[in-house]
C-alpha cells in the first residue's frame, strides 16, 4: 500500500463525493419510484424539491471531479518518483492490473458526467420536466460506475508494490513489440496525419449542414485519432525525441504541463461534438456546442501542430 | 384569474400556515387579506407570486399552474406578472432610488432610453422624481415606500401585491399609500394587500375584504 500525502488527499476527497453521491443516489430512487408530475400531493412537492437537491450535489460532484481527475493525473506522476523504474504516469498504470481500467473509467465518468449536466439543464429548461425521471434513472446507473472507480482506486493504490520493478513508457510504448498498441503506434505518420487533418476537415464541414448524427461520430473519430497521432507523432516533437512515445511525459514540468491543457482541451471539443448526436437542442444552443466543438479542437489542433511546425523552422529537418 | 385550489402550506417545524385554501381572484380585482400576525396572509402572497410552492394543491395564474413550475420559469413568470410591495420595503439600502427602481428590469437587458422612460414615468407616478438620485437610506420611510411601489409598478404587472404596506408608516402617509393603491386599481391592476391595518377595511374601492384565521379562509 502506497502512502503519500497526494494518495491520502484522494481518499479523502473520494469520500466526501462518495457520500454526497450517495445523498443523491438515495434522491434519485425515490423520485424513479415515486415521481408523478401532475399529482399535487405533499409527496409529489417534497420531491420536486429533492429533485433540486439531487441535481444540485451531482452538478456540484461534477465540477469536483474535473480538478481531482487532474489531482489523480498529477498524483500517477508523483508516485512514479518512488516506484523503480517508473519516470513518469505510464509507470504507475502498468505497476497495477487495475490502473488502466481505472483510467479509461474516469475519462468516461468525465463524459458521462458532462453528459448528465446537459441533460439536466435542458430538462430544468422544460416547463412541464419531461425528462427528469429519465436523468435520475441515469444518474443511478452512472453511481454504479462512480463506485467501481471510486473502489477500483483504493484498490490500484492498494496493490501498488513499491519494492518492485516497473516498465515505463519506453517499454510499454515501445514500437518493436508484437501488440495492438505496437501495431497502432507503427501506423505511417502520413497516413496518421491524413485522417487527422481530414476529420477536422470534415467536421468543418459537417458542421455547415448540421448533421447531428455525422457530426457526434467525427468527434468520437477525433478522440481515437488525435490520441494515436499525439503518442505516436505529435508527441515525438512535444519530446524533440524520435523514439519516444508516452501520453504521460508531457504532463510533467519539464514540458510545462502541456498536456494537461491539450486533454483539456480536447475533452472539451469532443464532449460538445459528441454531445449535439444525443440531445435534441434547440437552434441557438445546437449552434453555440457546434462552435465550441469546432474552437476547442481547432486550438488542440493548432497546439499540436505547432510542435513539429517550430521544430522543422529551427532544425530545418523533421523528426 | 388567480385560482388557490385546495392548498396547504407547512413549514418545516409542522407549523401550518395554510389549509385546503380555496380562493379565486379576478382580474382588475382589489381584494384585501384580514387577519392578525401569524394567520397566513402572507403565506397566501407568497404563493402567488411563485416565491414558495404549496405542500399540497395547486396555485394557477391565467391558467397556468406556477405551483408546478420549474425555478426557471417561475423567475420569468415573477418578471412579468407579479408587483411585490414588502412590509420593510426590502430596498438596498446602499443603492439610490433610480437604481433600486430599475432593478427588477435588470434581466431584460433593455436599451438606455427605454430604461428612462419607465423610470421618469414610475417616478412621476409616484411623486418621487426630486428624490431620483438620493442613496435609499437617507429616505423617510414614506419616500421608501414610494420607492418600493415603484419599483413594484416598473415592469407594469398584472399583479400587485402588499404585504403588510402600512406597517411602518403614520396615518397620513397610509393615506398616501391608499390614494396610490386607488390609481393602480382605475390602471385594471389585480391587486391584493394583505394587512391587519383597519384603514384598508371600508374602502370604498375595495370589492373584497376576506378573514383568514388560523390558516383558513373565513
Amino acid at each position: 500500500m502506497i502512502q503519500l500525502p497526494e494518495v491520502l488527499t484522494l481518499y479523502i476527497l473520494n469520500t466526501i463525493v462518495l457520500s454526497f453521491a450517495f445523498i443523491a443516489f438515495i434522491l434519485s430512487i425515490q423520485i424513479v419510484l415515486k415521481w408523478d408530475f401532475s399529482a399535487t400531493t405533499p409527496l409529489q412537492y417534497e420531491l420536486e424539491k429533492k429533485s433540486y437537491l439531487g441535481s444540485t450535489i451531482i452538478k456540484y460532484m461534477f465540477y469536483i471531479k474535473i480538478p481531482l481527475f487532474l489531482f489523480y493525473i498529477f498524483t500517477l506522476d508523483k508516485i512514479s518518483f518512488i516506484l523503480p523504474g517508473a519516470m513518469c504516469g505510464a509507470g504507475v498504470v502498468n505497476s497495477s492490473d487495475y490502473a488502466t481500467m481505472l483510467l479509461f473509467l474516469k475519462v468516461i465518468n468525465l463524459y458521462l458526467f458532462a453528459y448528465w449536466i446537459v441533460i439536466d439543464k435542458q430538462d430544468m429548461m422544460d416547463e412541464v420536466q419531461t425528462n427528469l425521471k429519465k436523468k435520475f434513472m441515469l444518474y443511478i446507473a452512472l453511481f454504479i460506475f462512480l463506485l467501481v472507480e471510486v473502489l477500483l482506486e483504493g484498490v490500484m493504490f492498494n496493490a501498488i508494490d513499491v519494492k518492485s520493478v516497473v516498465d515505463c513508457c519506453g517499454a510499454i510504448f515501445s514500437t518493436n513489440d508484437d501488440t495492438y498498441l505496437s501495431m497502432a503506434l507503427n501506423l505511417s505518420p502520413s497516413l496518421l496525419l491524413t485522417l487527422f487533418y481530414l476529420n477536422f476537415m470534415l467536421m468543418l464541414v459537417v458542421s455547415f449542414k448540421k448533421i447531428n448524427y455525422i457530426f457526434a461520430v467525427l468527434n468520437l473519430l477525433f478522440i481515437v485519432i488525435s490520441l494515436l497521432s499525439l503518442v505516436s507523432f505529435f508527441g515525438t516533437y512535444i519530446y524533440e525525441l524520435p523514439t519516444h512515445h508516452c501520453p504521460f511525459c508531457f504532463l510533467q514540468e519539464e514540458y510545462n504541463y502541456v498536456g494537461y491543457l491539450l486533454y483539456a482541451f480536447l475533452f472539451i471539443g469532443t464532449f460538445n461534438g459528441l454531445v449535439v448526436g444525443f440531445v435534441a437542442f434547440n437552434r441557438v444552443e445546437s449552434s453555440k456546442r457546434y462552435k465550441l466543438s469546432l474552437v476547442f479542437n481547432g486550438i488542440y489542433l493548432l497546439i499540436v501542430t505547432l510542435y513539429p511546425v517550430t521544430y522543422f523552422i529551427r532544425n530545418g529537418v523533421w523528426l | 384569474m388567480i385560482k388557490l385550489l385546495d392548498v396547504s402550506k407547512l413549514y418545516e417545524n409542522d407549523v401550518t400556515a395554510l389549509k385546503n385554501i380555496n380562493i379565486d381572484f379576478k382580474e382588475g380585482e382589489l381584494v384585501v387579506l384580514k387577519g392578525v400576525s401569524g394567520s397566513g396572509k402572507s403565506s397566501i402572497l407568497s404563493l402567488i407570486a411563485g416565491l414558495s410552492k404549496p405542500s399540497s394543491g395547486e396555485v394557477i395564474v391565467d391558467e397556468k399552474k406556477i405551483s408546478k413550475m420549474a425555478d426557471h420559469f417561475i423567475s420569468v413568470y415573477r418578471r412579468e406578472n407579479i408587483g411585490f410591495i414588502f412590509q420593510k420595503y426590502n430596498l438596498i439600502s446602499t443603492l439610490s432610488v433610480a437604481e433600486n427602481i430599475l432593478l427588477p428590469l435588470v434581466p431584460l437587458n433593455l436599451k438606455k432610453d427605454e430604461l428612462e422612460k419607465r423610470l421618469s414615468y414610475v417616478l412621476k407616478l409616484f411623486n418621487i422624481e426630486s428624490k431620483r438620485h438620493t442613496i435609499v437610506k437617507n429616505l423617510s420611510g414614506g419616500e421608501q415606500q414610494r420607492t418600493a411601489i415603484a419599483r413594484a409598478n416598473i415592469n407594469s404587472p398584472k399583479i400587485i401585491l402588499a404585504d403588510e404596506p402600512t406597517a411602518n408608516l403614520d396615518e397620513k402617509l397610509s393615506l398616501e399609500f391608499i390614494e396610490m393603491l386607488r390609481d393602480l386599481k382605475s390602471q385594471n391592476r389585480t391587486i391584493i394587500v394583505a394587512t391587519h391595518d383597519p384603514l384598508f377595511f371600508n374602502l370604498e374601492f375595495v370589492d373584497r375584504v376576506l378573514e383568514v384565521s388560523n390558516a383558513e379562509i373565513l
